[in-house]
């Protein structure tokens, strides 16, 4: 009788602690301007669940969307910014779908999945808040608020999914199926031998506590590209052992042309020779913008700390190489293929999202599909 | 007749019994030819007992050389193997067991560190922000609180991160309900 009654008194005060229930469609505020191209058609919550324990809220989201394209044009890109509680909490993030051919009247499904841990007592206005920051349209119009920089992101995609369809459809003409079956294989082969390297990154100080290495100050070496409008002249980080703190690198603008964004390919090299993409290196939000023959810095006040499988990456060596150009009037430069046909970069460097959706067409249906899907651009 | 038992009557015969006890033992052996033929015998033996002690060809001066030669050998080996005059008798805690004990422990403690290889922590227990990858997901941590976005059903191996030394971190793959490439970006700020 007492382990009866010690049982339903644990069970009873565990419901106080973790009370679970699910989220409604309420709680999720979705944002569209109102000249957006898009419409909401279908809003479903799935098994999203809210999950109280003590004074903490653990928030699980499933959340489907179904968005028609309402506008005469076809949309080659969608962004969504995703909030939770932003004044609280500066939970912030975005769901982007790069590689569209979304046709007048068609449907956009999208896929929202959270999670979230805040205090429970925040309960002013929805848990989640969903806004449009932008659509890009097949002739690079942009239509969006914009606020993370969605029109760059999403143009800078479509440069790349330009640049790898006209290198597949090339390698079709002048190889046939054969020849562009391998290099989808040699691709995906590429891919998989690649390690990515797992990165943790804060705005400043040291990544890492109780790091006891001594920092040193490493220079980057730099892969030039002859058509790139911004050269690299010299750059550095403050290396401790896997991390990595304030990175800067010196560009000019070679173009004739003002520009207004640069980002920087950033690779690592462990002490045995193994090459790595840490990531990139942006120039700033508030930069200005960049005349013809001027220098400017690339800098970040951010640690990054590398590591492999729960192993520590030691930084012996760093190479940049220019990802990314945009200019005053928006355009945007990536490098072209013959740049990525470099040995260094064929190794770290990740598929486009347009190859990555090819190859996902060609591993599922074939190269018959695959040629078919070329085709339609 | 309820007899005494034997060590009473042992202890009668050598006279050792209290003034009470011995006067009682006397009535019943007075009366109890048993108990009586009892203390005889007791007596008797205790006449013969000086004959027992009696050892015939044991050399008690040899056998204590012998013992005062062991004991010197045993003092001479000592001094052999200490460089030093003999410890004196130490508390249980003095300055060289403690250094000992730590020694100890410091030996302990590397030979753990070398063999396990530590990886330093990525995650700090810091409330300042960050992002990083999780399973099946990116978050910003700040403390206790965290937000992330995740990717469900995809494997780890079909996810292409991104970091930014701006302060984001990416996620791109393929979504298996959708179909479509889906990139994910959380911002540390």
């Amino acid at each position: 009788m007492w382990n009866k009654a010690l049982t339903v008194a644990v069970w009873s005060a565990a419901g106080v602690f973790a009370q679970d229930s699910a989220i409604s469609r309420d709680a999720v505020k979705i944002n569209l301007p109102g000249n957006a191209p898009l419409t909401i058609r279908g809003v479903t919550m799935g098994d999203s669940r809210a999950i109280a324990r003590g004074a903490a809220l653990s928030l699980d989201l499933h959340m489907s969307l179904t968005l028609e394209n309402t506008s005469g044009n076809r949309i080659h890109g969608v962004a969504l910014r995703v909030v939770a509680q932003e004044v609280v909490l500066g939970g912030k993030g975005s769901v982007t779908y790069p590689s569209l051919n979304i046709g007048p009247g068609e449907n956009l499904p999208v896929r929202i999945e959270m999670q979230l841990m805040r205090p429970s007592q925040v309960s002013n206005g929805p848990l989640v808040q969903v806004d449009l920051d932008g659509v890009l349209f097949q002739d690079l119009t942009f239509v969006g608020p914009d606020r993370l920089n969605s029109r760059r992101t999403l143009t800078a995609c479509e440069m790349e999914a330009r640049r790898d369809r006209d290198h597949f459809k090339r390698v079709l003409a002048q190889s046939g199926r054969q020849g562009l079956q391998a290099e989808m294989l040699d691709g995906m082969v590429r891919q998989s031998q690649s390690a990515q390297l797992a990165v943790t990154v804060k705005r400043s100080g040291r990544a890492v506590s109780g790091g006891a290495q001594q920092e040193h100050t490493t220079e980057f070496a730099f892969l030039k590209f002859p058509d790139s409008p911004i050269e690299p002249i010299k750059g550095q980080a403050q290396i401790s052992g896997n991390e990595a703190r304030w990175p800067s690198i010196e560009v000019v603008n070679r173009s004739g042309r003002p520009v207004k964004y640069v980002e920087m390919g950033w690779i690592v090299s462990d002490p045995s020779g193994h090459q790595y993409m840490a990531g990139s290196l942006p120039s700033a939000d508030s930069d200005v913008v960049l005349p013809p023959s001027k220098t400017g810095h690339l800098l970040q006040e951010t640690t990054l700390s590398f590591s492999v499988k729960g192993q520590p990456v030691n930084v012996q060596r760093m190479m940049g190489f220019v990802s990314q150009v945009e200019f005053a009037d928006g355009k945007v430069w990536v490098p072209n293929r013959q740049n990525l046909d470099n040995t260094v970069l064929l190794k770290v460097l990740p598929p486009s999202a347009e190859e990555q959706r090819l190859a996902d067409i060609y591993r599922k249906h074939g190269i018959d599909a695959l040629v078919g899907e070329l085709n339609r651009f | 007749m309820r007899h005494p038992d034997e060590t009473v009557l042992a202890l009668h015969s050598s006279g050792d019994l209290s003034w009470f006890a011995a006067w009682r033992t006397e009535r019943h052996v007075a009366q109890c030819e048993r108990c009586r033929d009892e203390v005889a015998s007791f007596r008797e033996m205790r006449a013969n007992l000086p004959d027992f002690a009696e050892l015939p060809d044991v050399s008690w001066n040899r056998i204590a050389a012998e013992m005062r030669a062991n004991i010197r050998l045993g003092l001479a080996a000592g001094e052999c193997v200490s460089d030093g005059e003999l410890p004196e008798p130490s508390p249980l805690f003095n300055k060289a067991r403690a250094v000992v004990a730590f020694a100890g422990l410091f030996t302990l403690v590397v030979t753990g560190l070398v063999l396990e290889r530590p990886t330093p922590s990525t995650v700090s227990a810091s409330s300042e922000p960050m992002v990083q990858a999780v399973s099946h997901g990116i978050q910003r941590r700040a403390g206790d609180q965290g937000f992330g976005l995740m990717h469900a059903g995809v494997r780890d191996v079909d996810v292409i991160k991104t970091v930014s030394a701006q302060g984001t971190m990416g996620a791109r793959y393929m979504d298996p309900q959708t179909g479509l490439v889906t990139m994910t970006k959380v911002y540390v700020e």
